[in-house]
């Protein structure tokens, strides 16, 4: 009865590092449970016999950097329930769309691959998976972390929605009686960035990059201020708060600085 | 027209796929493609500070993640004239080799295996190899802990940064990591003995060229600034341009890279047959009692030299902490002393040599070109397809057969498709 109930769940990788994907084929003790919890019908990463079929859960790791990939995520989107974006790439492009909605792709695109591009795909700028489809749920981070993820997938099955904090890895770093990297003068983006990794950066003395994407009530022109103050120049701080949230970003820096 | 077209390959990182298209008795096209996304990775790290290149590039790759650091790490602190504490190096060998145990168990036991037990997945091999799996989970549990102690996380660790470390685990984490290695040897040994025990067919093999880092003074390592050739030349890996030749073939989306004019491999059996007299104690023992002129001919043999090679890292693991153990102070991270210069980082990462090679102007990088080991082996992964599809057409064999056989050669080449995206590079200077 129990098998009957199981829900159908696929897993898809676009363009990315398979971190996220991979990060849930790491957790070795929860990987065969995580295969029993659900019908697995489609991992590729993991697996050959993938059934494409209607899904209640979709799970999309990875941007769409190209036409074909726009149309598979459409039709996946088509054919899910639920779908869930898992990764900063899947939810806000990655650091390959960090120059999003500013100029020179075009440019940038001939610089790696000239003219003699001969792949079967038709590439455009790396973008989110919202761009295109409708998603219903984000789980950030790059890579995702598993604890976040399992107690995420065990709601999904249960048609629950998780709650996630509303703090950012400051508050974190606090908890974790870490010295503030900002304090001593180091360019950290936490006070922006969601909560979610266990605040592992600044735990190593190292600032926060910001791999978690934005933090929804963040102050941004508040950040910026400070570390204008602190000396760090103008392109070094959009520089730094575009890396991992290009596209996340866009908004809170044009109303800033008025063009990216 | 006969067309068998894989897509997506399963059980291998990222998107790729197989296209072997047959006209009555002849091959017309038998081909390995990259179907990733396009990144532009080498544009965006322009401008960007060494220290956030690393962070950038090691996302190039979420299995050998710390091989790209390792690489960008390398290549940074020369053009930068940084040179690294002892206990530095240390922490960076060991991170390296928590990757190897990591991305070699998951290849071998949970992606390769499966083909020749014929299962679908290592998922699919639980009921009737349920201890094997559990083990082999375990052993890649081992390596991803050393990934997470080193570098800070499982996965795209910031912990090694340019110049050092930002911290150093706590002794009784680095003695249970030791102990640890210890455990696992039994289960390595018994894993190299059940991968020697597959039968793998000799009908396409073909004698082939082997590239690899030169770790020098005699030892077995992985990394180095030279690169050792199978035909006895040794090389400096600045030069590494002349060794990875790309050029576009008419058949193929990728770009290929050759050596004097002919395909060559990278990776694990690469290593082994440059170097592979040179490792010592049990997993030398099992290099003398498997290796076979074969080995020279036929890239599945790969899996195996993966296997000899786990068991090689958890021997080296204990001297290694050892090595940490024996300097108490941890070094400050080391400030660059310059703001220019050119430098090229080569690693071993699990699957081949890889290279990140930068220019830095005004203390950012000003120019980057990366040299992946999926490329570098892409022409000669296409060579071997192309022979075992024509050995498979003499047999009458059907389309499954084909199929099967040409997916089990590509995935004995472990191919990081992510990484490979840049197999379709064009040689700026070339063109």
């Amino acid at each position: 009865m129990l098998e009957q109930t199981k829900k159908q769940v696929g897993l898809y990788g676009f363009t990315g590092c398979n971190g996220d994907q991979l990060t849930i084929i790491h957790s070795e003790d929860k990987l065969l449970e995580f295969f029993q919890s659900a019908q697995i019908q489609s991992f590729s990463l993991a697996k050959s016999d993938n059934v494409e079929s209607q899904l209640d859960i979709a799970l999309i790791e990875g941007s769409i950097s190209n036409h074909e990939q726009a149309d598979l995520v459409k039709s996946i989107r088509s054919r899910t329930h639920y779908l869930v974006a898992i990764g900063n790439c899947s939810c806000y492009g990655g650091i390959q769309a960090m120059d999003l909605g500013a100029k020179g792709w075009d440019q940038r695109f001939r610089t790696v691959y000239g003219d003699g591009f001969l792949n079967s795909r038709t590439p455009i700028e790396s973008k989110p998976v919202d761009v295109f489809i409708d998603v219903d749920f984000y789980i950030p981070g790059c890579p995702i972390d598993a604890d976040q993820f399992f107690y995420c997938f065990s709601h999904f099955l249960r048609d629950s929605i998780p709650v996630f904090p509303d703090y950012p890895v400051c508050a974190d770093c606090r908890w974790r009686e870490n010295d503030c990297l900002l304090l001593k003068g180091i360019l950290c983006v936490g006070p922006l960035t969601a909560a979610g990794c266990k605040a592992r950066c600044p735990s190593h003395n190292l600032p926060c990059l910001g791999c978690w994407g934005p933090m929804q009530e963040a102050n941004v022109s508040a950040e910026f201020q400070l570390l204008k103050d602190k000396g760090f120049s103008i392109e070094e701080i959009k520089r730094r708060f575009r890396m991992h949230t290009g596209s996340g970003m866009m908004k809170p820096l044009k109303k800033i600085l008025g063009a990216l | 027209m006969r067309e068998i077209i894989v897509e997506p390959l399963s059980r291998v990182e990222g998107e790729g796929g197989i296209t072997v298209r047959i006209e009555g008795s002849k091959t017309k096209e038998v081909s390995f493609d990259i179907l990733e996304g396009t990144r532009l990775i080498e544009t965006l790290v322009v401008g960007k500070t060494p220290a956030e290149d690393v962070s950038i590039t090691c996302r190039i790759c979420a299995i050998c993640t710390l091989s790209h650091r390792y690489a960008a790490l390398r290549g940074c602190e020369k053009a930068l004239g940084i040179q690294v504490p002892p206990k530095v190096h240390w922490m960076r060998t060991l991170m390296h080799m928590g990757e190897f145990l990591e991305s070699h168990s998951l290849h071998v036991f949970v992606l390769a295996l499966p083909d020749f037990l014929g299962y679908p997945s290592a998922i699919a091999m639980a009921d009737e190899y349920g201890e094997e799996v559990l083990k082999a989970l375990a052993l890649k549990k081992y390596g991803n802990r050393i990934m997470e102690v080193t570098s800070g996380r499982m996965i795209h660790g910031e912990n090694p940064t340019v110049g050092g470390f930002g911290k150093y685990p706590d002794k009784d984490v680095l003695l249970d990591i030791q102990k640890q290695a210890q455990q696992m040897m039994e289960f390595a040994i018994y894993g190299a003995e059940l991968v020697a025990g597959l039968d793998v067919p000799s009908f396409f093999e073909s004698e082939t060229s082997f590239m690899c880092c030169e770790p020098g003074n005699g030892e077995y390592g992985l990394v180095g600034d030279e690169i050792r050739i199978s035909n006895g030349e040794v090389v400096e890996a600045g030069a590494y341009k002349s060794l990875t030749n790309e050029r576009f073939v008419p058949h193929s989306a990728a770009k290929h890279c050759y050596y004097k004019g002919k395909p060559f491999s990278v990776g694990a059996l690469a290593r082994l047959n440059n170097l592979g007299n040179r490792v010592k104690d049990q997993a030398g023992e099992l290099y003398k009692k498997y290796y076979s002129d074969r080995w020279l001919k036929n890239p599945v043999f790969n899996n195996l030299a993966q296997a000899i090679e786990i068991v090689w890292c958890l021997e080296q693991i204990p001297r290694i902490v050892d090595h940490i153990l024996e300097i108490e102070q941890d070094p400050d991270i080391i400030a660059p002393g310059q703001k220019k210069g050119e430098g090229v980082g080569a690693v071993e990462a699990p699957r081949g040599t890889l290279y990140h090679s930068y220019r830095i102007a005004d203390g950012l990088i000003a120019e980057a070109n990366f040299i992946i080991p999926t490329g570098q082996s892409l022409a000669d992964i296409e060579r071997y397809l192309g022979m075992a599809v024509k050995g498979l057409m003499e047999q009458e064999a059907d389309d499954d057969t084909i199929q099967r056989m040409c997916e089990i050669i590509v995935r004995a080449y472990d191919p990081c498709i992510s990484c490979s995206t840049h197999s379709v590079h064009i040689d700026r200077r070339a063109s």
